[in-house]
């Protein structure tokens, strides 16, 4: 249900002309200043984030909408309390290799699913489908026991393998596979191709759109990922920057200043990605559901 | 000669099928059998035990009397009405006002439309954990920007997070502002989909603005509306789980603590196996009957366009 509700961007059917005249004055005006007051509300966060970390460290408590001087103090103080790069390196490392093993299992599942008919396969579809609704919560506990026996508490390692496959991946890409055109098959198929080479020789290649808008998506949650790190992680040389973040607001009281340092270092990548892509990330965000 | 091939080929073909199936699903299965269903079981089974996680402890049977307990617990009682609250604080942020958005500026040209858009998406892209620094550092009784425009109007700084009574807003417009740029953009597009010679037809019948909006937008929206409601319902009080844990901890006084962060709090506070399992299960059971008869309802009122 994630996939039906996707609608593709962009594509307003041309307006007719007479609609176009009937709207031009106070309406639209009044549609502008809503959205400049959503795009604010959306956007300032954002850029608070960055000045405060630009301040100088005696100047964070300005509330000058600029810094009035700018300063990489804050930056270089988060920078020697924590590991900040070994964490971002071990985020990146993560990330990267979720996506990858995600969009591998996720082909291989969705391929079996579209080409073949076999016994029970509408009930492991929904099986796969239902994944979605069990909350991480309701397993931690499990979870946590497992990696804890496999002596992988406190590693990368542990991060990466609860990710190996995603059901949103198999699902969107199960779909995609079964809009490939027969024909293209068969052909493949009466050239005496077995099931393995058409998968990586016909059907991975004609899939890059897909593959590559699922890639961003699943890069940028693995980013963001918190609750497993949370669970998981122990020291901060083998922790994720999310964790790394939250080191720097403690009980005795908040560094604010290194605080949206460590917070715009770990944004940034993204931020870059999305600024660079940003029409591919909003499309494979809409295509595929909010989770 | 040439029989014998053609005979045994599509029997080898068929057998085949039968394997090969399986062999491309199984990295799959084997990664949410591991992950996901047996742990369902193994919580199914801790839920009847008391113990403390630690290795030098056995888990001990209790029978039911985990559930017995969490029943009684005033505290689990206020993490569901909370979780209540979560899910119905959300709506408006998440549906009603991205809805009211999208039917009001529809007619924008595209150029700046696209500008918006691009502005309104970067709460989705942006870190839970990096959200709720900021937010924190915004909200800060002391220095944070929005207690600094309070004071400029002569009111006293509100403890946003501090306040047992305003906590859990706080956490629900954090969350919210997440979402809202994605829900926008959702019924955006779904908006601009409708045939515009529907809304041309309606006009000439002598629609007004608002009849075209009632009778013609909002039913050719209620799929999208539908299913962000669903979402919604299903999955925001979990969305709000890492705010929670990095803004409040579930306090002040348990006032933020939903159903999600109960468990967490269980399993990893109070080291209970026992009743973050029995919860766990009743969390599962609750929410699969929602899931259930939400999707039930999907099926029979989702209305497709054109």
């Amino acid at each position: 249900m994630t996939i039906e509700a996707a609608r593709p961007l962009g594509l307003a059917r041309p307006r007719l002309r007479r609609k176009a005249i009937d709207n031009i004055g106070l309406n639209s005006a009044a549609g502008h200043l809503l959205l400049v007051l959503l795009s604010i509300f959306c956007l300032f966060p954002v850029y608070w984030m960055v000045v405060t970390s630009l301040r100088p460290a005696n100047a964070t408590f300005e509330t000058s909408l600029w810094p009035t001087a700018v300063s990489l103090e804050n930056y270089a103080y988060a920078l020697n309390a924590i590991p900040i790069m070994r964490m971002l390196v071990n985020t990146l490392v993560i990330s990267a290799v979720v996506t990858v093993i995600q969009l591998f299992t996720g082909l291989l599942a969705a391929y079996a699913f579209a080409r073949w008919r076999f016994r029970f396969d509408k009930l492991v579809y929904s099986l796969v489908a239902l994944t979605w609704l069990v909350p991480l919560q309701v397993v931690m506990i499990p979870n946590y026991l497992l990696v804890a026996n496999l002596g992988l508490l406190d590693s990368v390692a542990a991060l990466i393998l609860p990710h190996f496959t995603s059901a949103l991946a198999i699902l969107l890409l199960a779909q995609t596979v079964r809009s490939f055109p027969r024909e293209v098959l068969e052909a493949a198929r009466m050239d005496g191709a077995g099931s393995w080479r058409i998968l990586w020789e016909v059907i991975a290649p004609n899939l890059r759109g897909t593959l590559a808008s699922l890639a961003i998506l699943i890069f940028i949650s693995t980013w963001n990922e918190y609750f497993w790190p949370l669970l998981l992680s122990r020291t901060p040389e083998n922790s994720v920057i999310q964790i790394g973040i939250q080191m720097f607001m403690t009980t005795e009281g908040t560094q604010w200043g290194p605080l949206m340092a460590a917070s715009t270092m770990a944004s940034l990548p993204v931020l870059i990605f999305y600024v660079v892509l940003q029409r591919q990330v909003i499309q494979s965000f809409m295509k595929s559901g909010i989770r | 000669m040439t029989i014998v091939p053609t005979a045994t080929r599509p029997r080898r073909r068929a057998r085949q099928s039968r394997i090969s199936p399986w062999l491309y699903l199984l990295p799959a299965i084997v990664t949410l059998v591991i992950w996901i269903y047996w742990p369902l079981v193994d919580a199914a089974r801790l839920s009847f035990f008391e113990w403390n996680m630690l290795p030098s402890s056995e888990p001990t049977f209790v029978g039911w009397r985990n559930y017995a307990n969490i029943f009684s617990l005033p505290k689990f009682w206020l993490a569901l009405r909370n979780t209540a609250i979560y899910v119905l604080g959300l709506l408006p942020l998440a549906v009603v006002l991205p809805l009211a958005i999208a039917i009001f500026t529809h007619d924008l040209p595209a150029r700046s439309r696209n500008i918006y858009r691009a502005i309104i998406f970067v709460p989705m892209i942006i870190a839970p954990v990096v959200a709720a620094a900021v937010w924190r550092w915004l909200l800060d009784p002391g220095h944070g920007m929005i207690n600094a425009g309070i004071r400029v109007l002569g009111l006293d700084p509100v403890r946003f997070l501090q306040d047992p009574k305003v906590a859990i807003w706080t956490v629900i417009v954090i969350t919210g502002w997440k979402l809202i740029g994605f829900s926008t953009l959702i019924l955006s597009a779904a908006n601009a989909n409708i045939n515009p010679s529907l809304i041309e037809a309606a006009r000439m019948d002598g629609a007004s603005k608002w009849e075209i909006i009632r009778d013609v937008r909002l039913p050719l929206l209620s799929a999208s509306v539908l299913f962000l409601v669903v979402m919604t319902i299903l999955l925001g009080a979990q969305w709000s789980f890492s705010y929670i844990n990095v803004l409040t901890g579930g306090g002040p006084l348990g006032a933020t603590t939903n159903i999600y962060y109960l468990l967490w709090d269980f399993g990893f506070s109070s080291m209970s196996v026992g009743w973050s399992s029995a919860s766990a299960v009743i969390l599962f059971i609750g929410f699969g009957a929602i899931a259930f008869v939400l999707f039930r309802l999907i099926d029979r009122y989702s209305f497709h366009d054109n």
